[in-house]
């Protein structure tokens, strides 16, 4: 399970990084925003996005609707994890397709959680 | 002297000038009556340039105040550069931070294995307590970062309470992107918790 790892404060990616590790996936590459995770995902295999949202250049919305409108990477589950609060926000997500939504802060049960639940639906729809 | 005093003082003063303006335009004194306007004319814009020049000193007091400030009287590009400093700031301690983490859980799974004679044990405890005084330290950032940021907002509030002193309102404020960012507790309240964001998401079949 390789993982991609996208916000812009390298603090977060650290953080999330971190983690991830503790739940053993230790397979993870990091993006600065949307338009370099899409220029990785588009040059090595990932097997999920965690993203923020509110990024420079590129948003993490944007590089949701980018990867849902790709033919090679419109099923790779995309996990937000954003200070983004809004119903309408949150709205806009999981009609952009998103695959969870946590709000920032966060904790370490809350990222296991919603890990869980998305490989518990992919699994089942597999 | 009380406020309605100090108006009907106002009144009777500007009422004195008109009279006396209208006085000499009719008698055809031209010099006296472009006097009175004139008077007219500096009592209302006084306050104004009053206001205005107060603002800019204060401003320059409140960042002349401000540590490490170069000494020529800054603007609010100051300030910027001030939040910025912040957001550097706390990036470096929580790296730092992260690193000491790092290493004790490191040093964690080392005492986890077991193998370890007594005395490297200990070696291993006291850098771990040395690392969690470290961290412990390294929050010192918050202290600084705090008063930096304070600072900025009595500037961001005399501005405000300048352009509100002189009548201006300040600009409606638009988000500039319409991301709301973090919210804020008491100011957001449009903003949903992680529970409400799961609702919702389950609602919409997710």
């Amino acid at each position: 399970m390789r993982i991609l790892i996208v916000d812009d404060f390298s603090t977060m990616r650290r953080i999330v990084k971190n983690l991830l590790g503790d739940l053993g996936f230790t397979n993870t590459a990091e993006a600065e925003d949307g338009h370099a995770a899409l220029a990785l995902l588009n040059s090595q295999p990932f097997d999920f996005v965690v993203t923020d949202w509110n990024m420079p250049v590129m948003t993490g919305i944007e590089l949701l609707k980018a990867i849902r409108a790709d033919a090679r990477l419109k099923t790779l589950p995309v996990l937000m994890v954003t200070a983004e609060a809004k119903r309408e926000q949150i709205i806009e997500a999981a009609q952009a397709g998103v695959n969870g939504y946590i709000i920032k802060p966060f904790t370490a049960q809350t990222l296991q959680e919603k890990l869980g639940k998305i490989f518990e639906r992919l699994g089942a729809s597999a | 002297m009380n406020a309605s005093a100090g108006s009907a003082n106002e009144r009777a003063l500007l009422a004195q000038r008109l009279q006396d303006a209208l006085t000499a335009l009719e008698s055809g004194d031209e010099a006296g009556w472009r006097r009175e306007i004139d008077a007219l004319a500096a009592s209302r814009t006084q306050p104004m340039m009053a206001g205005l020049g107060r603002l800019a000193r204060e401003l320059g007091q409140a960042l002349g105040e401000l540590p490490t400030l170069p000494s020529e009287a800054g603007e609010l590009t100051d300030a910027c550069a001030r939040l910025d400093h912040v957001v550097e700031m706390t990036e470096k301690a929580t790296h730092r931070t992260l690193d000491l983490a790092e290493e004790c859980r490191g040093l964690t799974a080392h005492l986890h294995a077991g193998e370890l004679p007594a005395d490297e044990q200990a070696q291993v405890l006291e850098r771990i307590r040395h690392n969690l005084t470290e961290i412990a330290l390294t929050q010192s950032y918050q202290d600084l970062t705090g008063q930096i940021i304070r600072r900025v907002v009595g500037i961001v509030r005399r501005v405000h309470e300048g352009f509100g002193a002189l009548g201006l309102p300040p600009p409606e404020n638009e988000s500039r992107d319409g991301l709301a960012g973090p919210a804020v507790t008491g100011l957001d309240r449009h903003a949903v918790s992680q529970n409400d964001a799961d609702d919702l998401l389950s609602d919409l079949g997710l």
